[in-house]
This record gives structure tokens, C-alpha cells and sequence, in this order.
């Protein structure tokens, strides 16, 4: 109808494998700077994984400056930020015990009683829920590939479970060095946008992988390298339509979807890029490691 | 209509029909609607309605110390009637370990105090004896407490007016609690942090050398006094009479002394506390609560009605508040608050309002889209993911699962990834149309040879999301259940419902070739 589509060819013939050298290269560095990033910088752990309080007010007439000067008085570790808005800010702290805590939120609370138009939302996470917490995320996303590597194994060969999960290492990692250069705050949220990136990029994965599959039986006689090119550029314009309308709806929630879904949506995003990214040049290169063929021995 | 089966019709469009009928409850949203039908709406999260989530953790190492206080008394007491000399009593940490001066009577202790503890692991050494609170014993007192804390929450909160709370054990020390709609959980806080344990002692002011040194011999206890810690009073260490004889108590109004609250005791309670009071005249009586003392007035007469007010330098709010935690009763131990979450009203309507714009805003964008893209077939596909949205939002009623703000970002994200289904379809479809011209084949193809991709695909998402299930807590569980129902829903719709569009477009449209 409107023939917009004919913008990717039906048959694109771009040598993707060709590239993959400097594809390669670029991902392993990236996933070094990460993994340096993220043992020396390391991410910017919110309340839910490093224990603390946080309340949201909004406030009448009340800079940020007027509300830290009452505060930092009597709290030497409060930080406070403005949240989207300036009459809205979050006021951060630090706790040491349980009881310490419930008694600080209260005492907060009185300190700014009467610049305050409302409490938003109040949250505290005590230091044994927290690393509860940071442990089982952790625990969820090392399953989940785990699990991911078994379907794959057992639908495919276990070849493509390898590839599958070499690109979604690296989708996390590299994921995970972009959040901590770009400070974004690391909270459960963020362990469900890492697991939904490890599920798209898998998706994304095993669209190709089912290509390659196929394209394997029907040309014999066909390079790999040729062949993995032609699977590529087969599913080439689906994996650019479904990348682009996923990007359409995160983009809308990162902008419309209010302050505190905006790092889920951020780190979405960056995933997706990310994860798109991995399947063609990741996942598919890492298959030539293997010989798929009796023949290829031959070589 | 070519080649398309009766059956197959019918059940697409009864399932589009259902999926959109169950989803009205949802979207007219009447909270307080009775109707068997509107019932079936989604329930929305604390984030997104506002209140309370408190995460409680029952101080059992309290009770352990004080079990393990309870075998050093016992052990005095039969080492008395069998007139055995205990040189010294060590309480650690899981262990009593008493040393007596000679070994003649060890065993015959032993065996009494088994008796009177059974389970417990008793080991003699030489002089010593070593009770020890073994895993097993540490286990009954742990699921007596808890569910015994888990019966006290409950009637406080009941007692304190808030609606539809949610009350539940959570793991092996923990009692989870949801309060909708509570707006300062301060108050819930404060009743929940007593454990408003509740004794009558008789005060001892003879044996003033006792308080002066600070220590308190065998039987009796020093406690403070609430208001002045100055104050302190020697007591008998057996309590005349508890709260648990408690059957009443209410916030009431004394002419002289303020505000007060007045109780009743039982039969049983009654009875002691008549006995004692005319035993005791011209003696104090210590009101303990939580190991203060609040009031210590003269015994002026027996007390034989069984009633009578406790005073202290109360207002209003704090007397009906002791009322409602002495009828309550006391929790066996303390309880800590270790998580708390709390959104106000005002914030989970901005929620709301954000996710909805987001989501229609990502729905048109993605809309517009396909039908840039694929033209007519982008309409269908559109059609399909107005429906699957329909299909997740009556799922959701329908199995009563709880919306949050996680729960729409899954909702808007899977308006993103629903489309992959049918765009996998379509590039089959494209592909087919290059190798032959027979329209119903080229989309027969199309359908046929995509399937096994789309469900291999869409199992690994459904895989991560259930694993989210499993190990998210809360907010996170409210985006697994709409990111698989997501998942679910597409499938249906890309497999079943836009085969049925496509095939009736072609035989109304009557299309002799095919251009994608």
C-alpha cells in the first residue's frame, strides 16, 4: 500500500560475516571496559540492594536548597534530589539498624512537616532484606540462562545453546557497564529489565538460529560462512521491524511512563539495542566455531 | 471464504468476544461494585492505589534468652527442694551450664528437669551440667510464636480500622503485611512495635539495701518506672496475674486522674487478683507493661469485682491505643520492622495516569507504524493487538491478579513485542509470495513456516518471566504476570486471530495476487 517496506530489499545480500572481525574486537573490548567498570566503579545500588530510607515529598514554595539546610543538620548522610519536577524531591538516607531507621523516617517527617504539601511515598529496606534481595536477583538472572541454555539445547544443537548464551553474556554484561557509566540506579526493577533483555535477545537469537537450521538442510553444499550471511539477511528485516516497534513502546514509557519507571525503561532500551546487536554479530559469528558438517572436516 | 473451517471461525471470534466482554469489569472499574460480573476486575497494586507494605521479623533470639533464663530458674528451684549447692550458673548463647559443688545429686536433677522439659539435650560433665536449647526445641517455640504473633497483628489491625489488610506468614520468621489505602502507616507502626505484655506485681519496699546496691535477690526483679527513670521499684518476680486474664479493656475518663483505660479480668483473674488484693493491703501493686512500670498504687482495699482502671500520665489517644493492644493481647515477642513501603494516594493516581498515557501513546506510535510498513496487513495486525490487549486485561480480572506500576511497564512493552509475531508472518508471507502466485498457498506457507519459530521464540521469553515469578517479590511478580500473559495472549492472536483476518480479507477483497 504504502510500499514503505521495500526500504529493506526482500533479499538483502549484505556480508554481515565479514565484518564480524571488527564486530569482535569492539565487543570484546566493551565487555572488558565493563567489567573493569563495574569491579572499580561498580553500579549505583538503590535502596533495595544497599539498605536505606527514601521519602518523596512534594513541597510548597521550598527549594531543595531550604530542605537540605534543615536536614543535613541533624542527618550528616542525607542527600536529597529533585524528581522529574522541582517541587518533588527525593530525600535519601543512609541506615545503620532496624529500629534506627523506623525512628528516622518519623523524625524526618517532623523535621519538614510544614514545607511539605504531601508524603508521596516512604520507602526503608533494613541491611539483611537488602542483600536477601540482591542475592536472589542474582540468583533469578544465573537461572534464567541456565534455563534458556537447556530449551535451546534441547531444540536445537547444543552448538546454538553455546552461541545463545555467549550473546547473552554478553548482553548483560555489557548492559550492566552502560549502567554504571551512565550512574543509572540499579534496583529490582532493573533486575526485571535485565531478565526481559535476556528473554528478547534470546527471542531475537533463536529466530536467526531457527534460519540457519533450516537454510543447513536445505543448501548441502553451501560455505558457513555463506550460508550463516543468507540467515541473516533472511530474518534481516524482521529483526529491524520487531527491534523498531519494541523501541516505539519503551521509548513512549521512558518519556510518558512518569519518574519512576524511567530507569526500567532506560535500561530496557539500551538492552534492546544491545540484544539486537548480539544476535547478528555475536551469536551468529560464534557458530563458525563449530563444524556443522562431516564434510567441513575436509577442509 | 475458501478452505476456512466452520469451527475455526467460530472459536476465533467466541474467544475475541470473550477476551473483550471480560475486559469491560476492568475498564468501567467500579471499586465497590457487589455485581457477580464487575467483580472481575483487576485488582491494583499498593503502588498504584496507595498504602502500607510492612515486612515484620519476629525477635526470636528474645525468646530464646528468655527460655534459656526459664531452665536457669527451674534449675534453681529443684536444686533447692533437693538441697543440692549450685556454685555457678553460665548462660551463653545456645547453653546453661551449671556447676554444682559436689556431683552426688547431678543425676537426680537431671531427671527432674527432664521432666519438666522434655526434648531438651541434657549432658552431664563432671560437676557440670549443660542444657542446651537444641534446633529441634528452638523450632517448636519458633512456629508457636509466629503463629501466635501472626493471631495478635491480625486483631490489632483489625482493632485499628483498616480495610482488607493482608495478612500472611513470609518465610520461616517473617509475617508480611498489605494495607491498602492506609495513609500513615506511623499509627500501624506504633501498635504493631509493643508487644504490650501486661503483669500485676506486689512492690517490695522493705528491702530498700536490694535497690540501693542494684541487685536483686532470688524471686524478685528491679524494674524502672516509665516516666522517671530515677524511679525504680523492687518487685516479685511472679506476676499476680497477666493480661492474658484480661476479657475487656477501653479508654475511659477518670475525674481526678485523666485519662485512663479500664479493663475487666476473667473468672480465673478475678479470683487471684481478689486474693492477692486482700492479702496485700497497705502493700503497693505494680502495673507492668513491656517491662516498665506505668502506675504502682496502695492497696487500699480487696479488689473482688474483677474490674478496675489503670492510670498514668495518658491523653486521649494513647489510652484507647493501650485499650485496643491489652484486648489485642500481647505478642510473644518483640516484632522489628525490617522493609516498609508506603505510597501515597497522590502518587499511585500518577501512576495510573502516566502508564495509560504511555500506553496508548506506544500503542498508536506502533500502530502507525505497521501500517507504514505492511499497509493493509499493518491494519490487521493493528486489530490483533487492540485484542490482545483486551485478552490481558480481562485475564488479569479474570484470575484476580494484582496490577502494579512494573505490571504496566510489561503491559506497554509487550504492545512492542506482540507485533513480532505477525511480523514474523508477514516476512514468511513476503518470501512465499517471490516463489509462487497462488494467494491461499503463498499464506497458507506463510503461517505454516513461521509457527515453530514464533513458539520458540516466545517459550524462551515465557521462560525468563516465570523465573521472574519465582524469585521477584512483589512489584517485580505484578510484570512477570502481565509479560506472560503478554506472551500467551500474542501468540493467540498472531496465530488464530490475524490468520482469520487475513484469510477473510482475501476472500472478501477477492485478491488474485499478493504484494507485501
Amino acid at each position: 500500500m504504502f510500499g514503505l517496506n521495500k526500504i529493506i530489499p526482500v533479499e538483502p545480500n549484505i556480508n554481515f560475516l565479514g565484518l564480524r572481525k571488527n564486530f569482535l574486537i569492539f565487543s570484546i573490548l566493551a565487555i572488558l571496559l565493563s567489567i573493569g567498570l563495574l569491579s572499580i566503579k561498580g553500579l549505583n545500588l538503590g535502596i533495595d540492594f544497599k539498605g536505606g530510607t527514601l521519602i518523596e515529598v512534594s513541597t510548597k514554595n521550598t527549594s531543595i536548597g531550604e530542605l537540605r539546610e534543615i536536614l543535613s543538620s541533624s542527618y550528616s548522610d542525607v542527600s536529597l534530589q529533585e524528581f522529574g519536577d522541582e517541587s518533588i524531591i527525593l530525600i535519601r538516607l543512609q541506615n545503620k539498624s532496624n529500629q534506627e531507621s523506623i525512628e528516622t523516617v518519623n523524625s524526618v517527617k517532623n523535621l519538614i512537616q510544614d514545607k511539605v504539601v504531601e508524603f508521596r511515598r516512604s520507602e526503608f529496606v533494613g541491611p539483611t532484606i537488602s542483600s536477601e534481595l540482591l542475592f536472589r536477583g542474582f540468583q533469578a538472572v544465573s537461572f534464567a540462562l541456565i534455563a534458556i541454555l537447556i530449551y535451546i539445547w534441547l531444540r536445537f544443537e547444543w552448538q546454538f545453546g553455546f552461541g545463545a548464551v555467549v550473546a547473552l553474556t554478553h548482553d548483560v554484561l555489557f548492559t550492566l557497564g552502560l549502567l554504571s557509566i551512565l550512574n543509572v540506579e540499579f534496583s529490582l526493577a532493573t533486575i526485571a529489565a535485565i531478565l526481559t533483555i535476556a528473554g528478547y535477545s534470546i527471542n531475537d537469537t533463536v529466530v536467526i538460529f531457527d534460519r540457519v537450521r533450516e537454510n543447513l538442510r536445505k543448501y548441502k553444499k553451501l560455505e558457513l560462512v555463506d550460508l550463516f550471511n543468507l540467515s541473516v539477511n533472511n530474518t534481516l528485516s524482521r529483526t529491524i521491524m520487531t527491534s523498531l516497534t519494541t523501541l516505539l513502546a519503551l521509548v513512549s514509557l521512558f518519556i510518558f511512563g512518569g519518574e519512576v519507571i524511567r530507569p526500567f525503561a532506560l535500561t530496557m532500551i539500551i538492552g534492546v539495542i544491545i540484544g539486537t546487536y548480539s544476535s547478528v554479530f555475536i551469536a551468529v559469528p560464534t557458530l563458525l566455531i563449530f563444524k556443522f558438517r562431516p564434510q567441513d572436516e575436509d577442509d | 471464504m475458501k478452505n476456512y473451517p466452520i469451527w475455526k471461525s467460530f472459536t476465533v471470534i467466541s474467544l475475541v468476544l470473550l477476551g473483550i466482554i471480560f475486559a469491560i469489569p476492568s475498564i468501567i472499574y467500579d471499586e465497590n461494585s457487589e455485581n457477580w460480573f464487575l467483580k472481575n476486575k483487576i485488582n491494583l497494586g499498593l503502588d498504584l492505589q496507595g498504602g502500607s507494605y510492612l515486612l515484620l521479623e519476629v525477635q526470636l533470639d528474645v525468646l530464646y534468652n528468655e527460655e534459656l533464663e526459664n531452665f536457669a530458674d527451674s534449675v534453681r528451684l529443684i536444686s533447692r527442694d533437693q538441697a543440692a549447692k549450685i556454685e555457678q550458673i553460665v548462660i551463653e548463647e545456645n547453653d546453661v551450664i551449671v556447676t554444682f559443688s559436689d556431683i552426688n545429686k547431678i543425676k537426680d536433677i537431671r531427671d527432674s528437669f527432664f521432666q519438666m522439659y522434655r526434648g531438651i539435650s541434657l549432658q552431664i560433665n563432671n560437676n557440670k551440667l549443660n542444657i542446651k536449647l537444641n534446633d529441634d526445641y528452638k523450632k517448636i517455640i519458633q512456629d508457636s510464636a509466629i503463629k501466635q504473633s501472626l493471631e495478635i497483628v491480625r486483631k490489632r489491625i483489625d482493632e485499628s480500622g483498616t480495610k482488607e489488610p493482608l495478612i500472611q506468614r513470609s518465610g520461616k520468621k517473617r509475617i508480611l503485611l498489605q494495607l491498602p489505602g492506609v495513609k500513615d502507616p506511623e499509627r500501624i507502626k506504633d501498635l504493631l512495635g509493643k508487644t504490650a505484655k501486661l503483669t500485676f506485681h506486689i512492690v517490695d519496699d522493705e528491702n530498700t539495701s536490694a535497690l540501693n546496691n542494684n541487685l536483686a535477690p532470688f524471686g524478685k526483679m528491679i524494674v524502672l518506672d516509665l516516666y522517671d527513670e530515677n524511679i525504680k521499684y523492687l518487685l516479685n518476680k511472679r506476676a499476680v496475674v497477666g493480661g492474658e486474664n484480661l476479657v475487656d479493656a477501653k479508654g475511659s475518663f477518670d475525674q481526678t486522674e485523666g485519662h485512663a483505660v479500664s479493663f475487666r479480668f476473667d473468672t480465673e483473674g478475678a479470683q487471684k487478683f481478689g486474693k492477692v488484693t486482700t492479702n496485700n493491703i497497705g502493700k503497693r501493686m505494680a502495673v507492668v507493661l513491656d517491662g516498665v512500670v506505668i502506675t504502682a498504687p496502695r492497696i487500699s482495699s480487696a479488689i473482688t469485682g474483677g474490674s478496675g482502671i489503670i492510670t498514668g500520665n495518658f491523653n486521649a489517644q494513647e489510652a484507647s491505643d493501650l485499650a485496643v493492644l491489652l484486648r489485642a493481647g500481647a505478642l510473644p515477642a518483640p516484632l522489628e520492622i525490617v522493609e516498609e513501603r508506603s505510597v501515597g494516594a497522590g502518587l499511585g493516581a500518577d501512576s495510573i495516569a502516566a502508564g495509560q498515557i504511555a500506553a496508548i501513546i506506544g500503542m498508536v506510535l506502533v500502530c502507525i507504524f505497521m501500517i507504514l510498513i505492511y499497509g493493509t496487513f499493518g491494519a490487521l495486525a493493528n486489530v490483533s493487538l487492540v485484542v490482545n490487549l483486551f485478552i490481558i486485561i480481562s485475564l488479569l480480572g479474570a484470575i484476580g491478579a494484582t496490577l502494579t506500576l512494573p505490571g504496566i511497564a510489561g503491559i506497554v512493552l509487550t504492545i512492542g513485542m506482540a507485533v513480532d509475531a505477525n511480523v514474523l508472518i508477514f516476512e514468511r508471507i513476503k518470501e512465499e509470495s517471490l516463489k509462487q502466485t497462488k494467494v491461499f498457498q503463498i499464506v497458507k506457507n506463510g503461517f505454516d513456516r513461521a509457527m515453530s519459530t514464533i513458539l520458540d521464540a516466545n517459550i524462551t521469553t515465557l521462560i525468563a518471566a516465570v523465573l521472574l515469578f519465582a524469585f521477584g517479590s512483589g512489584p517485580i511478580r505484578g510484570f512477570s504476570i502481565t509479560l506472560s500473559l503478554g506472551v500467551i495472549a500474542s501468540m493467540f492472536t498472531a496465530l488464530m486471530l490475524t490468520n482469520f483476518l487475513v484469510y477473510m480479507y482475501l476472500s472478501f477483497a477477492n485478491k488474485k495476487e499478493l504484494k507485501l
